[in-house]
């Protein structure tokens, strides 16, 4: 045991630790509690950026940790924690945004706070292990501890409607849940693997060669199972009705990290593991993440309340990261895992943002703000950073990750169509973004907005509103200028997982796939 | 070498981080620092440009690896990059000058100053870049800082409206330089430029016209051609300088620019299509120009008309005098954008030239320097517009007459609206209060306006060019210089200002607060006016298409997806659970029927009936 893997470790421990005391009704006093919850969510937060930064891209795992005497070797379930090259950013994003949400809710002044920090820390334990996990059981596990507390919270300190919403995101993401752990039972028992984990079941892949079929029913299985955790058009609507109701720390966790295991979930195990059965579904990913451009695009564009429109927006860009992932290239897979660590930074970012928004205003409705800039000019300041990163700016992370999708959507001439109409995403998304902007902070102050603040004053950001915020901006604007520091592991591990996955799939036709051509027809006569 | 091309690059950078992290409330200090980092940059530049001894000065480093594809940033500073950062340090110094007497009582200057320090960065990264994708980074971040610096002053509609625009219009030519770029990467395995040309020469039959256009979608965002050419005249919300840097002198000029650092990409066809368009810009926007009555939307009118020059030139296979006519304009109309900026100053922000009237007897200096801009723009001979507009007036009639036609109409224009512009703001009697009471701004003012004007008599002569500066377009220059009908052409060159004058003497010399030209020809002025309905296509489409759609899409997702999917398979299960709530309905009759048909089930089962 070295530093690194006590630090993998106690970034799991703490927040679980911290919840049980919460829940032990320790420490007594409101201050105590607060201290506590700094260290809880604080130690991830520089834990994970240790971590990144000591992080080795040449070896397979780095800060291993394997206990395999849990009782449940007899399933080939062992306890195994390490970093590769996809999953150490993305811990380290999962640090930082669980540091930002938990200051945000130890500020926030809900009611029963000593109930809501000690659900928020069990979320973050959970996040932390999921990205840490190596084995399957456990990945799964850390997903679901990070997940239950979710729906608690949304029933207990959600917005309108918060009962219905939060009954219906229960219902829907187990289901999500359980179809994709169907698909993770099933690969696990057609090959019988000797360990539940990643890289025992490829290995144990090279040798069995599983029937076209049911490497083709499998990978439907992991596609909608997680593609209902991920919010894939058209399962999307848990997604914009959930974040619209959920409280700010729960929305930023949710959409930011949470999220993100489903495409975790693809990119590490089902396109690498069933490349062939990838290939079959492609189309299939390729035309549900252009639903979520164009069509929950436009929605966004017609939303009025600004939490609704960032809902929306989180959930289209989800489908550049599906189609990275449709591409099943090194370039577009690459480019979707650039994007996932930027989106869960800008969105996070950007719901912290609106509960600031909220806090002045009173209301969500941006046709009753108008003019905030002149009073609050650094709270405007980060809005803007915070829209320009989520319409894709050059500077701020997004951009690599959405342009490098664009740049593997041009290898196929077959993929001309979904270029151009993924391209039209970089209009919408600057046309809801800056819609907002201009009615939020610019122009003259709206009468209900001039109503609602004639007896309070609007103050700028105080220190521990920046806090949380900059502690966010700060990495998607260092990824943003220095791509490098992430794409290079990314890279790594994904080119090694991707490089045999490519030959392989360019030769090779299985029986089992449907008939994609009418769907992509129109590319190659598109193409000069 | 490179350390101090680096060094230029990122001194803009870090005074736009200083001023946002430290200086946000320090008005003073942080126009100081901006505009001694204006001045560094000038220095660094000039160090630069003298001190290169080989022909290009070439570097790169891994910016970004994902597989196959591995970006570099690097730097390319060949000729034409050399010019342009020449133009962009110089004219961004003496703008950050004005910009200090300009914005001196604005109480949001740490954001304006902090913005044109950005701008600085990325238009010098667009200059530098020595890869396309480079080139889109800072493209989009020139967008960005012209966004910001539009929105200056944020709580008028107008500006709130104009910034958003010019960002979304951006982006849609964006949207094809993306799609461009992704194509060339593909085609070509590189977006290195000097690696392209020499692809692009080795093996010309990759070259397609639809590769190109779609790069140009870039320049035609970027540059405000046809199409998308309605962000402009909105951009003049913005501070005034910020009109003069971005909206005239650099930004839209690296439209241009982007077309002939890719030249060699280019086909017959693309080329043609693009000279039309460009010709075709010179006469609209003349017309446009023509009517308004806002003086910086007349400038902004006749950015687009000079824009369409240097497009016709680059079209008809003459990039040379396209960078040359981009240079002589940069000074000219940054002239007379801070000309008048000097006299909206003076004037309280009144911006309606029938409401100026007399201002040269008051503001002596800058009636002066704007008449030299005023002279230069129309071709005045022996003044830089002259060389720079008649070489491709010149180059036009020996290779393409049609374009050459269009081209000359748009020069009787530009000299008839611009001469209007002087006889209706600086000459007469005062017809406004704020224009009586005006009077001359202090030296920060004058002084650029006094250096821009000395360019703008001299910046036509090449020979003034040190070498290093002007290589690039000295060659396609003497090749103008040799082709036949010169004279002619200096005889047709000098009756078009002449006549635009005549007429805009006899027109405009006596006015009040009506435009004369709207009694007199009433029909072609409402059609010039109305600019061809551009703006009203375009707001019928956001308006009435666009926004309805997004509001249909929003009833549909809501009645389909969220409704009949999920509620609807929530409903059925409700329903199974009410079917199967009906058997217990808590009285012994309903049960004991229920066993008696269980038993009677179970009796028929078991005697082997379905065996």
């Amino acid at each position: 045991m070295n530093l690194n893997t006590i630090l993998l470790l106690g970034s799991i421990i703490v927040p679980a630790v911290g919840s049980l005391l919460f829940f032990g009704g320790f420490p007594k006093e409101d201050s105590s509690i607060k201290k506590l919850s700094y260290f809880v969510f604080g130690f991830p937060f520089i834990a994970s950026i240790l971590l990144f930064l000591n992080f080795d891209p040449t070896q397979e795992y780095c800060f291993e940790i394997l206990y395999s005497r849990m009782g449940l070797q007899e399933l080939g379930i062992t306890f195994h924690l390490g970093l590769n090259g996809v999953s150490s950013p993305l811990f380290a994003m999962a640090g930082i945004i669980g540091f930002a949400a938990g200051i945000s809710a130890i500020h926030s002044g809900a009611e029963r706070l000593r109930l809501y920090l000690a659900l928020l820390s069990i979320m973050l334990s959970g996040l932390m292990g999921l990205f840490a996990s190596v084995d399957l059981f456990f990945y799964y596990l850390f997903h679901e501890f990070a997940l239950i507390p979710t729906f608690i919270m949304v029933g207990l300190w959600g917005g309108r409607d918060r009962r219905g919403i939060a009954l219906e995101m229960t219902i829907y993401l187990t289901l999500g849940a359980l179809i994709s752990l169907s698909g993770l039972v099933a690969l696990n028992v057609m090959i019988d693997a000797p360990k539940f984990d990643f890289p025992h079941l490829s290995d144990a892949l090279t040798q069995v060669s599983l029937s076209d079929r049911s490497a083709y029913n499998i990978f439907g299985l992991l596609l909608f199972g997680f593609g209902i955790l991920v919010a894939l058009f058209p399962f999307h609507t848990w997604a914009t009705r959930g974040y619209d109701a959920a409280p700010t720390s729960v929305s930023m966790l949710h959409a930011g990290v949470l999220k993100k295991f489903g495409l975790y979930g693809l990119i590490q195990i089902a396109v690498p593991l069933l490349p062939q059965a990838a290939e079959c579904w492609s189309p299939w990913i390729m035309w549900l993440a252009l639903g979520n451009i164009l069509i929950v695009g436009f929605v966004a564009m017609a939303q009025t309340s600004f939490k609704a429109m960032i809902s929306y927006g989180s959930v289209m860009h989800m489908g550049y990261c599906f189609l990275g992932i449709g591409v099943c290239s090194t370039i577009g897979v690459g480019s979707a895992v650039m994007l996932m660590c930027a989106h869960g930074l800008s969105v996070a970012l950007m719901f912290l943002l609106a509960s600031y928004v909220r806090r002045r205003t009173n209301t969500f409705e941006m046709e009753e703000m108008g003019g905030l800039a002149a009073k609050t000019p650094l709270l405007a300041c980060f809005c803007l950073a915070a829209t320009l990163a989520t319409i894709g700016l050059p500077g701020f992370g997004n951009f690599w990750g959405e342009f490098g999708v664009f740049l593997s959507l041009g290898e196929n001439k077959e993929h001309f169509t979904f270029l151009i109409l993924a391209a039209l995403g970089i209009i919408i998304s600057a046309v809801f973004g800056l819609r907002a902007m201009a009615k939020i902070f610019f122009g003259s102050e709206s009468q209900e907005f001039q109503k609602s603040t004639t007896y309070s004053s609007v103050s700028d950001l105080c220190k521990s509103e920046i806090l949380p915020a900059t502690s966010i901006l700060v990495p998607l604007f260092l990824i943003g200028i220095w791509p490098l520091t992430i794409s290079h592991r990314i890279d790594l591990e994904i080119g090694q997982r991707y490089a045999e996955f490519q030959s392989q799939s360019s030769s090779f036709k299985p029986s089992c796939c449907p008939d994609s051509e009418e769907s992509t027809e129109e590319g190659n006569t598109l193409l000069p | 070498m490179i350390n101090l091309a680096l060094s230029l690059l990122f001194l803009p950078f870090v005074s736009a981080l200083v001023i946002l992290l430290f200086l946000r409330a320090k008005g003073n200090l942080a126009s100081l620092v901006s505009v001694f980092t204006a001045a560094g940059i000038l220095i660094l530049s000039l160090l630069l440009l003298f001190n290169s001894q080989e022909s290009s000065l070439v570097w790169n480093t891994t910016w970004f690896t994902m597989g196959s594809w591995e970006l570099r940033f690097g730097i390319l500073l060949d000729d034409p990059a050399r010019l342009l950062l020449f133009i962009v340090s110089f004219v961004g110094l003496l703008i950050h000058i004005f910009s200090l007497g300009y914005m001196e009582s604005d109480p949001a200057r740490p954001r304006y100053f902090g913005g044109l320090s950005i701008f600085m960065f990325s238009m010098i990264g667009i200059t530098l870049a020595d890869n396309l994708i480079m080139i889109f980074v800072f493209w989009e971040l020139v967008g960005f800082s012209s966004y910001l610096l539009i929105a200056h002053y944020f709580q008028t509609d107008e500006a709130s409206q104009a910034s958003r625009k010019a960002f979304i219009v951006n982006r849609v030519g964006d949207f094809g330089f993306l799609i461009g770029i992704v194509l060339t990467y593909w085609t070509f395995g590189t977006v290195n430029l000097g690696e392209l040309a020499d692809l692009a020469d080795f093996s010309p039959s990759l070259i397609t016209t639809g590769l190109c256009l779609a790069l140009a979608c870039g320049f035609i965002g970027k540059s405000a051609q046809f199409p998308l050419h309605v962000w402009l005249p909105d951009a003049m919300a913005g501070p005034t300088p910020v009109s003069a840097l971005i909206h005239a002198a650099t930004m839209v000029a690296a439209g241009v620019y982007l077309l002939i650092r890719i030249d060699f990409l280019f086909t017959e066809q693309a080329l043609g299509l693009i000279a039309f368009l460009g010709a075709a810009m010179g006469l609209y926007a003349g017309f446009c120009a023509l009517v308004q009555r806002d003086i910086k939307k007349i400038l902004a009118y006749s950015t687009l008309s000079q824009l369409g020059y240097m497009a016709a030139a680059f079209g008809l296979g003459a990039p040379g005098l396209a960078l040359f006519h981009l240079t002589t304009h940069a000074f000219f109309k940054a002239l007379m954008f801070l000309g008048s900026g000097s006299v909206i100053h003076a004037c309280h922000h009144e911006q309606d030239i029938f409401k100026y009237g007399g201002l040269r007897k008051r503001m002596p200096v800058t009636a002066g320097t704007f008449l030299i801009g005023v002279l230069a723009i129309s071709g005045v001979n022996f003044l830089s517009g002259y060389y720079s507009k008649d070489a491709i007036l010149l180059w036009a009639y020996n290779f393409n007459l049609p374009i050459f036609t269009l081209l000359y109409a748009g020069a009787l224009l530009t000299a008839a609206y611009m001469f209007r512009l002087y006889f209706i703001a600086f000459e007469g009697e005062a017809r406004s209060e704020h224009s009586q009471s005006a009077k001359e701004n202090s030296l920060s003012m004058t002084l650029p306006l006094v250096l821009l004007a000395f360019l703008s008599v001299l910046g036509g002569y090449v020979i003034l060019y040190p070498f290093n500066i002007g290589s690039y377009f000295a060659p396609d220059l003497s090749a103008t210089a040799l082709l036949p009908h010169h004279m002619w052409m200096v005889v047709l060159g000098t009756s078009a200002w002449i006549i635009g004058l005549v007429v805009a003497r006899k027109l405009y010399a006596q006015v009040n607060q009506e435009d004369p030209l709207s009694q007199r020809l009433p029909g072609f002025f409402e059609i010039c006016q109305s600019k061809l309905f551009f703006d009203q296509i375009y707001s019928f489409y956001v308006n009435k298409i666009q926004d309805p759609f997004c509001r249909f899409m929003e009833v549909m997702e809501l009645l389909f997806i969220s409704g009949l999917m999920v509620r609807g398979s929530a409903g059925v299960t409700a329903l199974l659970a009410m079917l199967a709530k009906a058997c217990y309905i808590g009285r012994v009759h309903v049960y004991a029927l229920w066993f008696m048909l269980g038993t009677l089930g179970f009796i028929i089962y078991s005697s082997g009936i379905f065996e």
